[in-house]
């Protein structure tokens, strides 16, 4: 994987007013730490950051005054509505370093026509070089029928990655569709539930 | 319909109704959702209903998960009462949902199905909401 370059200047200025001051120049405070060297509170400019972080696990070169190192996001708090990016956490590496991150688990394929997908994990711990971290891991469901639990063992890590979860953990599997009926059954019975409760409520005034 | 089985105090202050959500505003157990824009108290037959609704339109198949609870009680003076002489009964079971929380999610049926069944939970939810999907690896 590719590095990303990013300008980071260094914040000298600290606390919510300060902090809401760079948000307005469109850029994000950042924090920069790890290997026990001290930590460095940097801004780093908004646009850019964000299309980085588009990418999982992203390698980014921070570069400015007196900074000059390879990170990997670790934290990144977003506003829940607007989705702009508030802080990061950005931790340091090196080259050759091994690293544990959490790569996204997709699927590819249909599953069969009766059968529902549960994917129970959407991310997987792994253990890998810090420079070459894998875009994520797909799981291939066509054709796997009713029944089929895919563990974290059956995953195809690409070489040289190692898991780091519990291999023993429940990645997805396929289970029966519910029939029309049962979701009818269950719908009649909230608005039963609905009815006897309005009912009690009444006798009760 | 969703009512707590036991409770510590049956009478309770009302929520407040500031600030984001702190937690669960990403769709993590689905794939689609519906994220909240506005404060707001949902009761329990709000989230019966807008599951009911859900539930009848992707017919079969799927899978539907409710991420809020209605685990306080707002209480109500009878009409035409005059004031004082303690609080009133318990009346409705609520959430307390702030922006930002993801309140219902779906899984295992096509996109134009889930944002349909979705739209018309969204008709049965007493605030501004939108759809929303998992969104892969971002960090």
């Amino acid at each position: 994987m590719s590095e990303v370059r990013l300008t980071a200047e260094v914040r000298t200025e600290f606390g919510k007013g300060a902090a809401r001051k760079i948000r307005r120049g469109d850029k994000v405070p950042a924090i920069l730490y790890g290997h026990g060297t001290e930590t460095k509170h940097l801004t780093l400019p908004g646009h850019e950051l964000m299309i980085a972080l588009r990418t999982p696990n992203v390698l980014i070169r921070v570069e400015g005054e007196g900074v000059n190192e390879l990170a990997l996001p670790k934290g990144v708090q977003r506003d829940p509505i607007k989705g702009f990016i508030e802080h990061i956490d950005l931790l340091l590496v090196k080259r050759g370093e091994k690293v544990t991150v959490e790569i996204p688990v997709t699927t590819v394929g249909d599953v069969v026509p009766d059968g529902l997908l549960d994917q129970q994990l959407v991310s997987i711990s792994v253990l890998t070089e810090a420079t070459h971290i894998p875009e994520g891991v797909e799981v291939d469901v066509t054709g796997l029928e009713i029944g089929t639990q895919v563990t974290a063992a059956d995953l195809k890590l690409p070489r040289g990655t190692e898991l780091a979860a519990d291999a023993e953990v429940l990645v997805l599997h396929i289970t029966a569709k519910p029939t029309e009926a049962a979701a009818e059954g269950e719908a009649a019975e909230g608005e039963a539930a609905a009815t006897a409760e309005s009912a009690e409520t009444e006798s009760a005034e | 319909m969703l009512i707590p089985r036991r409770v510590k105090h049956r009478k309770q202050h009302r929520p407040d109704r500031h600030g984001a959500a702190k937690g669960g505003t990403k769709v993590v157990f689905g794939e689609f959702g519906i994220q909240a824009l506005e404060h707001s108290y949902v009761t329990n037959r709000q989230i019966e209903a807008a599951r009911i609704a859900m539930t009848r339109h992707i017919r079969r198949g799927g899978k539907v998960w409710i991420n809020v609870y209605p685990d306080r009680p707002l209480t109500k003076k009878p009409a035409e009462t005059r004031m004082g002489s303690g609080k009133g009964s318990p009346e409705w079971w609520i959430a307390n949902v702030k922006p930002g929380r993801v309140m219902f999610e779906l899984s295992g049926v096509a996109e134009p199905v889930a944002r349909e069944a979705l739209r018309r939970a969204m008709h049965k939810l007493p605030m501004k909401c939108r759809f929303v999907k998992r969104e892969v690896g971002e960090a």
